[in-house]
């Protein structure tokens, strides 16, 4: 057992010994190798700015105007349609009901 | 259209559809060619050529019900009552298409969806109130109870509408103002383009109305029909 946690403990050490020593900083950094780690860095320098209004992105305002239209189109449509369904069914009904009173009155 | 009125009235109703759908057809035309393309906004800016009437629109619609509801709690007559429900209807579909199409307007022009405007802020309130009222008369036959309550919602209701319209006017916010002559304004093609518009939602919403109510009326009738034949 003692010596399973042993055998763990030293594969842990070694694997991370490795990542430690290359993090670790070198005493004296040589001023070349700095210049390059320096424009690196600074090729890749990005500054984020808030932009307020409508500055703050590109939209596309055809398919808004499209979408706009559409909508108008399709909730008229659907409201048509609601209605359709509900004067169908009233008729319906409405047939149903004086079939069902002519029926009663000649009993 | 559904539910066209009988005999004289049929003429009436052809005539009105027909003129309807040429004043939509002669709106569209101007709206994409006659009228030009706005010098800030770009395309985005036609949205208003129907944005507008459909607020218009919505202003009939909920004024129609709370007349009908009006006159309904006054006379107790059906048929106020179904104007009232006709005009709620209406009215809340307009609504619904106001509050669509305006935060995508609004994308483009503010850079937001929705803005707490006093304006967006009232109309949205005004479709709450319509939409209780909708959801009250939905729930199974409405009662005498449920319709006297439900008149007295479309008659609160009217107080927002005065609010909706003079809100850009008394509290600051970031809807525009067009056509009140003080500054702003259009140019003369992007009138014609408007006020075909105008003429245009005013007939469909007229014929919507219309129709709705004479469906509900039927339906009332139906109701009368059963009450008789369950209690004979």
């Amino acid at each position: 057992m003692r010596a399973s946690i042993a055998g763990l403990v030293l594969a842990c050490t070694m694997l991370t010994s490795t990542a430690a020593f290359a993090e670790e900083p070198s005493a004296a950094p040589d001023a070349a190798a700095s210049d390059v780690q320096k424009d690196a860095a600074e090729e890749r320098a990005a500054s984020f700015r808030g932009v307020r209004g409508p500055e703050a992105e590109s939209v596309p305002g055809g398919a808004l105007m499209l979408a706009a239209y559409a909508v108008v189109w399709v909730l008229l449509f659907l409201f048509l349609m609601r209605m359709r369904r509900l004067q169908r069914h009233t008729a319906e009904e409405l047939e149903r009901l004086s079939a069902d009173i002519r029926s009663s009155e000649s009993r | 259209m559904a539910a066209a009125p009988q005999s004289g009235g049929s003429t009436a109703w052809s005539v009105m559809i027909f003129a309807t759908v040429i004043m939509f057809a002669a709106s569209l035309y101007a709206i994409f060619v006659v009228a030009p393309v706005e010098q800030q906004m770009g395309i985005v800016q036609k949205i208003f050529y129907f944005h507008v009437p459909s607020a218009y629109a919505m202003y009939i619609g909920f004024v129609v019900s709370a007349i009908g509801s009006a006159l309904y709690l006054i006379k107790r007559d059906p048929k106020w009552d179904a104007l009232g429900v006709a005009g709620a209807e209406v009215g809340s579909l307009f609504c619904l298409i106001v509050l669509l199409t305006g935060p995508l307007w609004a994308r483009k022009a503010w850079g937001v969806w929705w803005t707490w405007d006093p304006r967006l802020t009232t109309t949205l309130l005004a479709g709450m109130i319509f939409a209780a009222y909708l959801a009250l008369r939905s729930m199974g036959s409405a009662g005498e109870v449920e319709k006297r309550f439900a008149a007295g919602l479309a008659l609160f209701g009217l107080i927002d509408l005065p609010l909706i319209h003079y809100s850009v006017q008394r509290w600051r916010g970031v809807h525009p103002t067009v056509i009140t002559g003080k500054g702003g304004g259009l140019e003369s093609e992007m009138y014609w383009a408007l006020g075909m518009s105008f003429i245009a939602f005013t007939g469909l919403a007229v014929l919507l109305i219309w129709t709705r109510a004479s469906i509900e009326r039927q339906r009332e009738e139906a109701t009368r029909l059963r009450f008789e034949l369950v209690h004979r």
